[in-house]
């Protein structure tokens, strides 16, 4: 198996960031799981990531030959983690390197459920989410719980609390609510990379069910049942403590919350998995920005440096992955700082559909050295940071104004002196 | 004691342009010269006076160029005085080639200045 | 003395040969003032010395390279991020272009030496042509043997010295030059009544204009000898010769200076200038008046003349503090108002007190840099009183004020030097004159030989034993008033001799004759004390003033030590960081980053923006993460601290925190000095504050310091550190070198994940191989 991944190698060997800038999605996914029937049971969520293009290869969480990366180079460009129980991660994977995969730009999917061990919480709390720590806990809610035959606990939950998001979950709304099965976790609101994409009802707690109900840590609709992450450097984490979401059986198994009248034939969870999935796997969201040009009002070449109250314009090209291709990005909000401290110069940027953006204003009459910066962050999106420095300069000595008619009576008498001096030293002279 | 200074001045002014009288041609025409920078430079502060200092190093450089002329054309009276013993050694034609030399300098200077 | 004809002869001869022995003797002086200073370059290297040099080198530079407008219009981007600076506009230009100008012509002459070079010997070049002035304006002042003494004095005068060692490539280097030769020109101007001698004096008040702030002395100090002048009652038309053009040409001149502009006319420094100006044509209007006058209607006259020329007077000091008033500051800058007012500084403005060099200066500085010379300055006031002429009062006036100003302002003790060695230099000569003449004169008489026997002896150059009396009379035989002058040593003569004046001398001379031991005694002891002046500025050339503050040495009984460790930072930041990179640290190093490691910096020694400076300060007094989020937002990358703790390097950033400290406080006040003061004190041991604990300049230099010695040993305070275990969490350090001396510590990016739990009482499930990423954020108790 690992032969296989040689060639790739020679490739990655050439790009240090697992997604390029050109191809963001074309990847190898590391599937850990508990034991191989998972590879089974889950076998309709790994079957659309790999009519999607993926190429899975799937381990045993604790097989001593796993690894990351070799002589410094990943060799997968994703990690899910289906294994919640595991205990020590085999070969040389830990909580850090996992983490630290991420932090090299790689995705994640993590999957626990009410057997997560202290690992798989470890990984969750160190990207900011926070599973119950009550290790018999899980999310009940006797209001909004799915019917069953089999669950008197109402640990299985119909949820329906999406996220709005389009990126996120695709265009098309999810209809049937999403069964879900596991252990609740929280997300601090001040975390701006976290977001709860799956929050449970108003009434759900997050407790064990066998054990004395006693003030449950994690109430109502601050239980977060999926997360999802997006790392400073737009690394993707799914993180769930449901385990189950994923399975054939949730999957193709019809829903039917309790107190509604709608009974879905199918549950919306195979939607879900996979328009989530496809945004982790930054098939949608993932932008990119070009060409960040700018140059003098009617010229082409940029400039090294501008002068105070100069007239420039300035340009940069968005696109959005769309899977296959770099599709043009279209918004209306984009925006771009002329920058010294403080903005000095905030235009909204105007698209022509095609992907770029472009402006044109005044260099303000201040000199320093700016920024042109655009930051652009929108929920879903990858956010966009780009900044390009700039000094301006004062005038040069021979670009102020030279001949000020106020000042015409003085050069005037400065000539007349100069005048006056010739006549004085002909007379003079000739006196004597 | 007005009456007597309105008298004293006018004895005065009588004795003034008496002893006047009596300067050399070309102490009067260095005289002359002088008088017309000083009023050149007057007539440039009430300019400034009216329209304001704004091209401030043009009207410095106007200004500085008639007092400069003044200043040069006083020294240089000063020097060819025949009645100043203090310079009875240099010569008058020394004293103008130094004049020049200064005026040269001062109009180079000021031309610099003006734009 | 010999008869007439006799001596006429012979002292023609004589004096050609004393000329030429003056000239050569001048020439000497220049070898020996440039060899001096070598001793740096000799001991270290040829390498530019301390701070500013290394400003003016990298402008030198870039001058050179870029032709003089490129320089003229320079905005440097890579300092002062990001407000950059306009450089020139705001630099004294008159260093740079010399420098720049001998360059070219040097090459132009296909002498290829690099820019560094000429840099490196400009200053003692200019030290040569500086005791050159020198000589010029004593002899202007009292003769050709007081003029060599005093080239001599000034050639090695250590003050002097420690401005302009080989490498100090600084303004002050050139200035001195030029302030002499100024005073100089404007004495001759003086002397002679010649507007050619005006029009030099201003060319060269220009060039002082250019090289040096410190022209505002200049422009202060001639007004104020006018007006001495004018009350002694001294006025005469020379005088107005010399002044009028002066202040015309002074401040069209000034005015072409980028960094002075209109500054030359709105600013109070300059108001006195024209204030003695106005006087001056009003004294100059009624001796004009009088010389045309009969007495008895001058009486007249005058009282007419003096109502207007009052009225004139208040109405035109009116306009001027109308001026001064409607002008910011009253039109004093900072420095200024702390020339007149020692106090200010200290008050209002720390970022000027904190220079070293602002500091008022302790007595034995005065001892160290013009030494003997001073305790030689009052015989020489009382020489140049004896008789008063225009010059001499203007000297000894120069010389009052630079004492005023030498002591508020250690920096000053430079503008003292030339004053203390003129002076000294004519006390030296009277001294020798008398006392050579007493024992010529003594000796004859013992020996019964003829005069003319002790002329030839004379003129076979023995030590001391000479009698040539000299007739200072100026060349062009202008009013001057005429003075006798026996030179100073045998080896001095004058060129010309005027016999009506001799007979009257030699009264004169009876009347100073001495008892003979006495005489030999002065001689000896005064050769002593020169011997000893002698011996303690060569010591202070060789030891004192030659260190480079760039390479440090240190001797222990197992030899010399050099730390060579900030040329070892700078080029660790010049190749391992990224050329648009911003380094911060104190502006100290600001200059030195620019030039030596080309990368930009956020403050630098050019301290014009307070609020910037202050900004800086309050990163480092403050704890990491507010340092972290002020060093972010200004995109800094690199933090370099100087850090003298391991090897007792005493001017490190420890030393100069209180500074930081009351300069960000005086910004931003968040900032609290007592907050870092224990028992008014700044202690970093265990005495410490937490607040002190806390700052960044703290940890950031004893970070892992305990790891050297197991103690935290601090060689500067003599002290173990306060707390000796911490670990950084928003910074990392990249480099130290080899002594510790500096340190080079890079900012962390922000954390990729976040990680901050809701509400968390209880940390028992905290995973273990997460701690280090968090672990400093919960312990802050800033948080």
């Amino acid at each position: 198996m690992a032969k296989k991944f040689f060639c790739p190698l020679l490739l990655l060997l050439l790009l240090p960031e697992s997604f390029s800038a050109d191809n963001p999605t074309d990847r190898r996914l590391l599937i850990l799981v508990d034991d191989l029937t998972i590879r089974s049971s889950h076998s309709l969520f790994f079957k659309s990531l790999e009519s999607r293009g993926y190429s899975l290869e799937f381990r045993l969480a604790d097989d001593p030959k796993i690894s990351l990366q070799r002589y410094g180079h990943y060799l997968y460009d994703g990690l899910v983690i289906f294994s919640p129980s595991v205990q020590r991660f085999g070969g040389s994977l830990d909580q850090a390197a996992v983490l630290d995969f991420v932090d090299a730009g790689h995705d994640l999917i993590l999957a626990a459920d009410s057997s997560a061990s202290d690992l798989i919480r470890g990984i969750a709390s160190d990207s900011g989410v926070d599973f119950d720590e009550d290790a018999e806990a899980v999310v009940i809610d006797h209001v909004s719980y799915a019917v069953s035959e089999t669950d008197g606990e109402h640990t299985l939950i119909a949820a329906d609390d999406f996220i709005q998001s389009d990126v996120i979950l695709g265009e098309k709304r999810i209809e049937a609510p999403v069964l879900f099965r596991g252990i609740g976790h929280s997300v601090n609101p001040s975390n701006t990379l976290a977001l709860k994409v799956l929050s449970a009802s108003p009434s759900a707690y997050s407790a064990s069910p066998r054990a004395k109900l006693s003030s449950p840590s994690l109430t109502g609709s601050t239980i977060a049942l999926v997360s999802v992450v997006q790392a400073r450097n737009n690394a993707r984490m799914l993180i769930t403590g449901s385990l189950d979401l994923f399975t054939n059986r949730f999957l193709r198994s019809s829903v039917w919350k309790a107190g509604s009248s709608n009974k879905y034939e199918k549950s919306g969870n195979e939607q879900f998995v996979t328009e989530i999935s496809k945004w982790v796997f930054h098939e949608r969201g993932h932008l990119k920005a070009v060409n960040m040009t700018h140059h003098f009002v009617g010229e082409k070449t940029e400039p090294a440096v501008y002068r105070i109250n100069d007239d420039l314009e300035y340009s940069i090209e968005i696109y959005e992955w769309s899977g296959t291709s770099w599709k043009p990005y279209v918004a209306d909000d984009v925006q771009v700082q002329f920058y010294m401290m403080s903005p000095y110069v905030l235009k909204t940027l105007s698209t022509n559909l095609m992907g770029l953006y472009s402006t044109s204003f005044k260099v303000p009459d201040v000199y320093g050295v700016f920024q042109f910066k655009v930051e652009y962050q929108r929920l879903g999106y990858t956010s966009l940071s780009l900044s390009k420095q700039i000094p301006v300069r004062p005038y040069r000595h021979n670009e102020y104004e030279r001949f000020i008619p106020a000042a015409f009576p003085y050069y005037g008498a400065s000539f007349s002196t100069m005048a006056g001096f010739f006549i004085f030293t002909i007379v003079y002279l000739y006196n004597k | 004691m007005a009456k007597s200074s309105s008298t004293d001045a006018v004895t005065l002014i009588r004795s003034l342009r008496s002893a006047y009288a009596a300067t050399p041609t070309n102490l009067k025409i260095i005289d002359l010269y002088v008088v017309f920078a000083i009023a050149t430079a007057l007539i440039q502060v009430v300019y400034m006076g009216i329209v304001g200092s704004f091209p401030f190093n043009s009207f410095l450089s106007g200004l500085l160029s008639c007092v400069g002329t003044a200043v040069l054309a006083v020294c240089l009276r000063i020097q060819v005085n025949k009645e100043n013993k203090e310079f009875k050694d240099l010569a008058p034609e020394r004293a103008f080639a130094d004049f020049v030399l200064c005026n040269l300098v001062l109009h180079l200077v000021i031309m610099n200045f003006l734009g | 003395m010999a008869s007439p004809p006799d001596l006429k002869s012979g002292a023609t001869l004589r004096n050609a040969f004393g000329g030429v022995l003056a000239l050569f003797i001048i020439f000497l002086i220049g070898v020996l003032a440039f060899s001096i200073r070598l001793f740096s370059v000799i001991k270290y290297e040829s390498v530019i010395h301390e701070f500013d040099p290394y400003f003016n080198y990298r402008v030198t530079q870039f001058l050179t390279k870029n032709g003089i407008y490129e320089f003229w219009n320079w905005f440097d981007d890579r300092t002062w991020y990001p407000l950059g600076r306009v450089i020139g506009g705001t630099v004294y230009p008159g260093l740079t272009l010399t420098a720049g100008t001998m360059w070219w012509i040097l090459n132009s002459l296909n002498i290829p030496l690099s820019v560094k070079t000429v840099c490196v010997f400009t200053a003692p070049i200019f030290s040569a042509a500086a005791a050159w002035a020198t000589y010029l304006l004593t002899k202007e002042v009292r003769g050709t043997g007081a003029g060599l003494t005093a080239a001599i004095l000034l050639a090695i005068v250590p003050s002097y010295m420690s401005r302009s060692v080989a490498g100090s490539y600084d303004n002050e280097a050139v200035a001195i030059f030029a302030l002499i030769f100024t005073f100089f020109l404007y004495i001759k101007t003086l002397n002679t009544g010649s507007l050619f001698y005006a029009t030099l004096n201003a060319l060269s008040y220009f060039y002082m204009v250019c090289s040096w702030g410190g022209y505002t002395f200049i422009i202060n100090l001639i007004p104020m000898h006018v007006l001495l002048c004018i009350v002694m009652g001294r006025y005469s038309s020379r005088l107005y010769i010399a002044y009028a053009p002066l202040v015309v040409f002074g401040t069209l001149l000034a005015a072409l200076v980028p960094v002075v502009g209109f500054n030359a006319v709105m600013t109070s420094e300059h108001f006195a200038s024209f204030l003695v100006f106005i006087i001056i044509h009003v004294v100059a209007f009624v001796s004009f008046i009088r010389g045309i006058l009969s007495p008895k209607m001058f009486k007249v006259a005058i009282t007419l003349v003096l109502t207007v020329g009052i009225a004139v007077c208040v109405g035109a000091i009116a306009i001027l503090v109308a001026l001064v008033a409607s002008s910011p500051t009253k039109g004093w800058s900072g420095r200024s108002l702390s020339l007149l007012d020692p106090t200010y500084a200290s008050k209002y403005i720390p970022i000027i007190a904190s220079v070293s060099e602002h500091q008022p200066p302790t007595w034995p500085s005065y001892f160290m840099d013009i030494n003997v010379l001073a305790f030689l300055v009052p015989a020489g006031i009382i020489a140049c009183f004896l008789p008063l002429s225009d010059a001499s009062s203007f000297v000894v006036l120069y010389l009052v004020t630079s004492v005023y100003f030498s002591g508020v302002m250690v920096r000053l003790m430079l503008v003292l030097a030339p004053a203390a060695c003129i002076m000294s230099g004519i006390a030296l000569s009277e001294a020798f004159d008398v006392l050579t003449q007493s024992v010529k004169l003594q000796l004859t008489k013992l020996l019964e030989t003829p005069p003319n026997a002790g002329d030839t002896k004379d003129g076979s150059s023995t030590v001391q034993s000479d009698v040539v009396e000299e007739d200072n009379k100026m060349i062009d035989n202008k009013t001057e008033f005429v003075k006798e002058r026996p030179s100073k040593k045998s080896r001095k003569k004058d060129k010309e001799i005027v016999e009506k004046t001799r007979s009257k001398s030699r009264n004169q001379k009876r009347l100073m004759i001495l008892p003979l031991e006495a005489s030999s005694v002065a001689i000896l002891l005064i050769v002593v004390l020169i011997s000893l002046y002698v011996i303690h500025c060569v010591w202070a050339a060789a030891e004192a003033y030659s260190a480079p503050s760039i390479v440090l040495t240190s001797r222990s009984q197992d030899g010399l030590h050099v730390f060579d460790d900030f040329r070892e930072a700078y080029s660790w930041l010049r190749h391992n960081t990224e050329v648009d990179d911003k380094v911060a640290s104190w502006w100290d190093y600001g200059y030195q980053t620019t030039a030596m490691a080309n990368r930009t910096v956020i403050v630098d020694n050019n301290t014009w923006n307070n609020t910037h400076i202050a900004t800086v300060g309050t990163a480092m007094s403050s704890p990491e993460k507010p340092a972290w989020e002020i060093f972010n937002s200004l995109d800094v990358k690199y933090v370099l601290v100087v850090f003298g703790g391991l090897v007792g390097y005493p001017s490190d950033d420890i030393n100069k925190f209180l500074w930081m400290v009351r300069i960000g406080g005086g910004v931003f006040p968040h900032i609290k000095e007592p907050d870092y003061l224990r028992d008014g004190q700044y202690r970093i041991d265990a005495q410490a504050t937490p607040t002190m604990l806390n700052s960044l300049m703290y940890k950031l230099s004893y970070y892992r310091f305990v790891e050297t010695d197991g103690k935290g040993f601090d060689r500067v305070r003599k002290t173990e550190i306060g707390k000796k275990h911490f670990k950084l969490s928003h910074f990392e350090e990249v480099f130290t070198t080899h002594h510790w001396m500096v340190r080079i510590y890079k900012l962390k990016p922000p954390k990729n994940r976040m990680k901050e739990k809701l509400k968390k009482p209880k940390m028992t499930s905290k995973p273990l191989s997460g701690t280090r990423r968090d672990e400093s954020a919960k312990r802050n108790p800033w948080q």
